[in-house]
């Protein structure tokens, strides 16, 4: 019943997306216009496709730290993306693709560096070293952004933190074709390690005991949500809010066994972000607001009818 | 006593016309604590006119020279590259969030900022060092004739002033030509960025006969769907750049912008940064500009059109 | 009843890494079907590393640890889940679950990634609930729950893995006097009628004495004696292993210790 209204939901929210926008499209022109048919439906795909990663990985990073505060931007992957795009300007590297390649090769050194810092000393991807590990990365990442920025004088490089605001405006049949290659092995990986997810909650001992690979699991966990993150960052900058709020509204609507959890937070995921994409689209037409500023907007008073059920624990 | 205090009085004031008749060649006025109200409504005293003066702004700058004070400016920022002479004078950083020392330093009697939310708090910092500051924002033609009088007055250079800021009322006396074409400038791809009604671009444009299709946003910029662009179908793509070249920008071959038509047709303007990256005085050669480059063939996007 | 032996330590040695000295020292260890056997001896003497390298966590640097006849540390993890039960002395429930839910997970060393939940999984859910007593509370919240009520639960979910042996550590840490004794009553119980081995950690030696079949005493990693509760719990024995003075006494057949108050 809960997934029919979760469905519902996304289709909803989908076609919203396609129908409404600031150009003005008759629904009589719906399909053979050039704006629905290359840009608005397009953007409505990334939007689910982007949020939806953006959830799974949430909720799955959030199970592997123990932790209901983790961000999949908490693991610095964020810093590594913009101090790649700041490097792809800085350097005038040409094409049109130049930025996301940069931006995504930048997430990855982060996330490599991160991982690494996770298993110094054996310490087997201790939940407080990546997230200290992720934030300090994030920081250096941060630093050497903004010392580029004031010391270069390109002036495009000013623009640089539009960028990383995030938004689906370069959506294309292009980038989906490629974000569509990337995403079913990371996706796959979340699920199968459900279960193991489901016993790594009550503890890494009592997961051991029953079962679970709790080693290899972490591992892949880790890298397989990283990796769904750095793709979103690199097509659509950092988005926040959806990574930490879409994980606690599918454990309000399903429950936390991981085998729903995750698929659910992929569906409320792109459902929440395409709905924030057409409103920061129409709100204040014709001008766009960051998409980002809207999943918050609309992200934190979910987040505050959520906290009470918490507490009314 | 009587005769001799009548003498010098009658002597003293002869000095004194003596001294108005020559204010009308154009070398500094002698003396004389002036008066000015800025742009962010401030009260300035000036003990005289500024000899050592810093500009913290390109347009500042540029019409610090055109009224005839550039030997004056003693200071600049690394983003000030016209005219040519003012390369001669020495950066003092980066005017967006200036360093108060580096300014300091070169002693100045007069520091122009360019009215933003940095600025305010750096000219209240060279306020409290005795440093008097003149906070002014020119967003539009009309802006930079106020701007060039106030800092003709400022500089001792009134003609200088008088005369830049005649020559741009006397462009804007003129009545608008009809609109033969309509554009959008695009300042940044992605969020797309285009200008709107305020900001002197949108005027320029206006003047050269093309209408922004985004004149009804009243900020000089705001992002924009990519949707909302195609859907105004401009007939130019107007692009302000530092560097030479005729190729168009890069992210014009990224597939989603195909769907504006004036990106599939190559039809750009590249705009040089020197006249049109910010409010000048020589508002008159940037319409020039605009109208060579408007009867130009479009430019090839590298790209086979669909 | 046919014994079958199901836990097999034999002169096992270890020292944890970077340490000096021996955690355990030549210790052996036995436990079969049918029995309950307690591990007692006073903190660091080596209990819990005993249990971690009996179950293959950890290699002893000599000797053989053995399960079902099998190397300990080399049963695959999920296999050997589905032998044995354990209840840790810690666990961090992060998120609220009810109990059917946290039970349920005893469960999946039976299934695999994807495998759907049978109907003798859900069975083995219900039994395991009603052997522990806790059949009434299967729709309750965690954290409504008692310490006692919670650690019942616990072995609930050890039992719906079917294991043949159960090893729980210090289930009684924090428990009152009447949750403590239900608790090893129910071990008792399920050692007794499900002829389950059971092997259990604990400081409350009396209550050890009481249930248990065989003691295993340990002090200073090395194995003191080992045997049936009198053979065991003799008062010098005891006295110096425990370092301090104690009286021995008998209930319901069996040694009770009851440490004396120091002369002043």
């Amino acid at each position: 019943m809960k997934w029919l209204w979760l469905c519902t939901a996304l289709l909803a929210a989908l076609a919203a997306a396609i129908v409404l926008g600031p150009a003005s499209v008759p629904l009589s022109d719906l399909v053979h216009s050039p704006i629905v048919r290359e840009l608005r439906v397009p953007r409505a795909l990334l939007g689910l496709l982007v949020g939806g990663s953006l959830g799974l990985a949430g909720a799955s990073l959030q199970s592997l730290v123990r932790n209901p505060l983790a961000d999949p931007f908490l693991l610095g992957l964020s810093g590594g993306a913009g101090l790649g795009a700041v490097l792809a300007i800085a350097l005038h590297l040409g094409g049109p693709w130049a930025i996301p390649l940069a931006a995504f090769a930048g997430a990855l050194i982060a996330l490599g560096l991160v991982f690494r810092l996770g298993l110094v000393g054996g310490a087997e991807l201790d939940p407080r070293i990546l997230l200290l590990g992720g934030v300090a990365v994030g920081a250096f990442c941060g630093a050497v952004m903004t010392a580029i920025v004031s010391l270069a004088e390109a002036s495009e490089l000013r623009n640089a933190y539009l960028w990383l605001w995030g938004g689906l405006s370069g959506a294309s049949w292009d980038t989906l074709r490629v974000i569509a290659l990337c995403l079913p092995i990371p996706v796959l990986v979340l699920l199968a390690a459900a279960r193991p997810l489901d016993l790594l909650a009550l503890g890494e001992e009592p997961a051991r005991h029953l079962g679970a690979d709790v080693r290899a699991v972490k591992r892949r966990v880790y890298l397989a949500a990283s990796f769904l993150t750095a793709v979103s960052v690199a097509v659509a900058g950092v988005i926040g809010f959806v990574g930490l709020i879409v994980p606690h509204l599918g454990r309000a609507l399903v429950g936390g066994r991981h085998l729903r959890l995750l698929p659910a937070s992929f569906l409320a995921g792109g459902t929440l972000l395409v709905l924030a994409d057409t409103l920061a689209r129409t709100v204040v037409a014709p001008r766009e607001l960051p998409v980002g500023i809207v999943t918050a907007l609309v992200g934190v008073p979910l987040f505050a009818v959520l906290l009470r059920r918490w507490t009314a624990y | 006593m009587g005769r001799w205090a009548h003498r010098t009085h009658v002597a003293g004031r002869l000095a004194a016309l003596l001294g108005v008749a020559c204010h009308g060649a154009a070398r500094q006025q002698a003396a004389g604590p002036l008066a000015l109200s800025d742009d962010a409504g401030r009260q300035v005293r000036l003990a005289g006119p500024a000899r050592r003066v810093v500009s913290l702004a390109p347009s500042i700058t540029e019409l610090l020279f055109a009224i005839g004070a550039g030997g004056q400016v003693v200071g600049r920022t690394v983003y000030d590259q016209y005219p040519p002479a003012a390369l001669q004078v020495p950066a003092v950083g980066d005017g967006l969030n200036p360093s108060v020392e580096a300014i300091v330093a070169r002693h100045p009697d007069l520091v122009l900022l360019y009215r933003s939310a940095h600025t305010d708090a750096a000219a209240q910092q060279l306020e409290r060092l005795g440093v008097p500051t003149l906070v002014v924002r020119h967003d539009g033609l009309a802006d930079i004739a106020r701007t060039a009088r106030l800092l003709g007055r400022a500089t001792g250079q009134d003609s200088g002033g008088e005369t830049v800021g005649r020559s741009i009322d006397s462009l804007l006396a003129q009545p608008l030509p009809p609109v033969r074409t309509r554009l959008a400038y695009v300042v940044w791809d992605s969020p797309p960025i285009v200008i709107g009604a305020g900001s002197f671009l949108d005027e320029l444009a206006r003047r050269a006969g093309a209408a922004n299709v985004f004149h009804d946003i009243t900020t000089p910029s705001a992002t924009v769907s990519l949707e909302t662009i195609v859907a105004r179908d401009p007939d130019w793509i107007a692009v302000v750049r530092d560097s030479a070249g005729d190729t168009p920008p890069a992210w014009s071959r990224r597939p989603e912008w195909r769907a504006v038509r004036a990106v599939r047709d190559g039809r750009f303007l590249l705009l040089p940064a020197d006249l049109f990256g910010q409010p000048s005085a020589r508002a008159s050669a940037a319409i020039a500009t605009f109208l060579e480059l408007l009867s130009h063939r479009p430019l090839t996007t590298g790209h086979q059109p669909p | 009843m046919d014994r079958v032996l199901i836990l097999d330590v034999r002169d096992v040695t270890f020292r944890y890494p970077g340490v000096l000295r021996d955690t355990l020292r030549n210790v052996s260890l036995g436990v079969s079907s049918g029995e309950l056997v307690a591990l007692l001896g006073p903190n660091g003497s080596g209990k819990t590393t005993l249990v971690r390298v009996a179950l293959g966590l950890q290699r002893p640097l000599t000797g053989s640890a053995l399960v079902q006849g099998r190397t300990a540390a080399e049963w695959p993890r999920r296999e050997l889940a589905r032998v044995v039960g354990v209840v840790p002395q810690r666990e961090d429930n992060l998120f609220p679950q009810q109990v059917r839910e946290t039970v349920r997970l005893g469960r999946y060393p039976r299934l695999g990634a994807f495998g759907r939940e049978r109907e003798e999984d859900r069975v083995a859910v219900d039994r395991a609930l009603e052997r522990s007593d806790v059949a009434g509370l299967a729709d309750r919240w965690l954290w409504t729950l008692s310490g006692g009520e919670y650690q019942r639960v616990r072995i609930a979910r050890a039992l719906a893995q079917e294991p043949q042996l159960l090893v729980l550590d210090e289930p009684t840490a924090s428990l009152d006097v009447r949750h403590e004794m239900e608790l090893f009553e129910l071990v008792r119980r399920l050692v007794d009628q499900q002829g389950l081995a059971a092997l259990l950690v604990t400081h409350d030696v009396n209550l050890a004495s009481r249930f248990a079949d065989r003691l295993l005493l340990l002090s200073d990693g090395n194995c003191v004696a080992t045997g049936s509760p009198a053979e065991v719990l003799r008062r010098e024995q005891a006295e110096s292993v425990f370092g301090w003075p104690l009286a021995v006494s008998s209930f319901d057949n069996r040694p009770q210790i009851t440490p004396l108050r120091r002369p002043t």
